[in-house]
């Protein structure tokens, strides 16, 4: 899609039907909030994104908070287009934030507000360091956890977020919300603060676990806000429009 | 009764014969007035095997001492200032560097898991390690003031109560030092009402010299043995004089 005037550079995701929504992709240097419920895809959307970046001679950088890096990468969704030569050349790494914590000194269960500054200093300086041009922090959430009041999270992510914007880092961080939740983020602060907010759920249908994916909100860019299909492939994800025709109701 | 000495023979006498098997020793006294000298001599007698734990000094420090007075050398140092440096001071000044540096991929790769903060309790440490040992023992702790300074007054008067019973039972003999008038006088004087004997280390400036005393404070149930004793410090450790 050719970029109009005054349009912003875009980071292609690579998911194609996203890329699609989003007229070419995630405006660059954006922080976009990826949420949803337990098992909505979230990690496998994020983790692609990333791939397709590495695969593209971007550096990518997955700081993974809630498992451990290794795990992960044994369980990962056997991609086809992903080459593990990817992780051994160093163009996409895979750090685990509990040792950013312990090297920092940050185990305490409550941070201080210039902890928090360490933290996204040292966040920026790891990512400045391995020159990433992408970056996803899995999950904020259990980042948030440590900050416990809505100052704090907001003082975390605003920081955060255009400390990786002025490295030229397009990133997502992913959040979680419980199933029933109305908003798209725990805390409630994410997201107001967040360029973007990536919504994914699952939906019954006909006895069918759906899992969808709705783009909510993404400065820089039209998109369409109309729900999805998501289906979690060898050949990566694929959105497909919701169809209205055929549902129960 | 059955006796063992503190250390300095002339003291025994005064005292009675000695310091009676499963007592828990108080020395006292502001800097410099000798505590850790005290706990030495103290070290280098009796007949039970010695285990001293230090939190102030090198192993080897205590050793060249013991080695210029002709004292006992056979006596185990567990160093708890060592441990306490390595777990807890050695990392929090590799933090500092991290903070003031950030980390790079490399310090993130370095990282294995047992480098991962894990709180030692001291204190437990301590009271597990006296547990362990096989009575008579004599201890030396050098110095209470680590463990006042590091963790609540409670929980060290409880490790206290602890090794002291243990003391007793096993008819050993443990020996504290402490810094005086350092900490608040409510847990001073608990300490102080749980030894059996306190021993304060005193100074007094006459013209251009000190003159030295050993103050007997308490003897637990021999109230005519306290007192004040003129001290001479020579090549032979701390003696009345």
């Amino acid at each position: 899609m050719p970029l109009k005037p005054g349009d912003r550079e875009r980071c292609a995701t690579g998911v194609e039907g996203l890329d699609t929504i989003l007229y070419g992709g995630i405006p660059r240097t954006n922080t976009v909030l990826l949420t949803g419920s337990c098992g909505t895809g979230k990690t496998s959307l994020a983790l692609e994104f990333l791939i397709h970046g590495a695969i593209r001679g971007e550096n990518s950088l997955f700081i993974s908070v809630t498992e451990n890096s290794e795990k992960l990468l044994a369980n990962i969704i056997p991609y086809r287009f992903f080459d593990r030569t990817l992780v051994r050349s160093g163009r996409l790494v895979f750090v685990d934030m509990p040792i950013m914590y312990e090297r920092l000194g940050l185990t305490k269960p409550d941070l201080s507000m210039e902890e928090i500054d360490l933290l996204v200093s040292a966040l920026a300086s790891l990512a400045k360091e391995l020159g990433s041009k992408r970056l996803v922090i899995d999950s904020i959430t259990s980042v948030c956890y440590k900050l416990k009041t809505s100052e704090k999270i907001r003082d975390f992510i605003l920081k955060l977020s255009k400390a990786l914007s002025d490295l030229g880092c397009t990133s997502i961080l992913v959040g979680e919300v419980p199933a029933d939740s109305t908003s798209y983020s725990s805390f409630g602060v994410e997201e107001a603060i967040a360029d973007g907010i990536v919504l994914m759920a699952n939906m019954e249908r006909r006895g069918d676990l759906l899992r969808t994916l709705q783009v909510i909100k993404m400065r820089g860019t039209m998109h369409s806000r109309a729900k999805y299909v998501l289906d979690l492939t060898p050949m990566g994800v694929l959105l497909v429009p919701l169809l209205k025709g055929g549902s129960t109701q | 009764m059955q006796f063992t000495s503190i250390g300095i023979p002339a003291l025994d006498e005064h005292l009675g014969g000695g310091i009676l098997k499963g007592s828990t020793l108080l020395v006292m006294g502001g800097p410099g007035s000798g505590t850790e000298f005290f706990a030495k001599q103290f070290a280098s007698a009796g007949t039970e095997p010695v285990t001293y734990f230090t939190s102030t000094e090198r192993d080897e420090d205590v050793l060249a001492v013991m080695r210029e007075y002709g004292w006992r050398t056979d006596i185990k140092i567990v160093n708890i200032g060592r441990k306490y440096y390595e777990k807890v001071l050695a990392r929090k000044l590799e933090v500092s560097r991290f903070r003031q540096e950030g980390i790079t991929l490399s310090d993130i790769r370095k990282f294995r898991d047992q480098d991962a903060a894990k709180e030692e309790n001291f204190l437990t440490f301590l009271a597990y390690e006296i547990s362990k040992l096989n009575p008579p023992f004599r201890v030396v702790i050098n110095s209470l003031d680590f463990y006042l300074e590091n963790y609540e007054s409670q929980e060290v008067l409880m490790a206290m109560r602890t090794i002291k019973a243990h003391t007793q039972h096993s008819e050993s003999v443990t020996l504290n030092t402490m810094l005086k008038g350092v900490h608040d006088s409510k847990i001073q004087s608990s300490l102080e009402d749980l030894a059996d004997v306190i021993i304060e280390l005193d100074r007094e400036k006459v013209g251009h010299e000190f003159k030295k005393y050993i103050v007997v404070q308490k003897v637990r149930n021999r109230p005519a043995m306290v007192g004040i004793i003129p001290a001479i410090y020579d090549r032979t450790g701390i003696k009345p004089g």
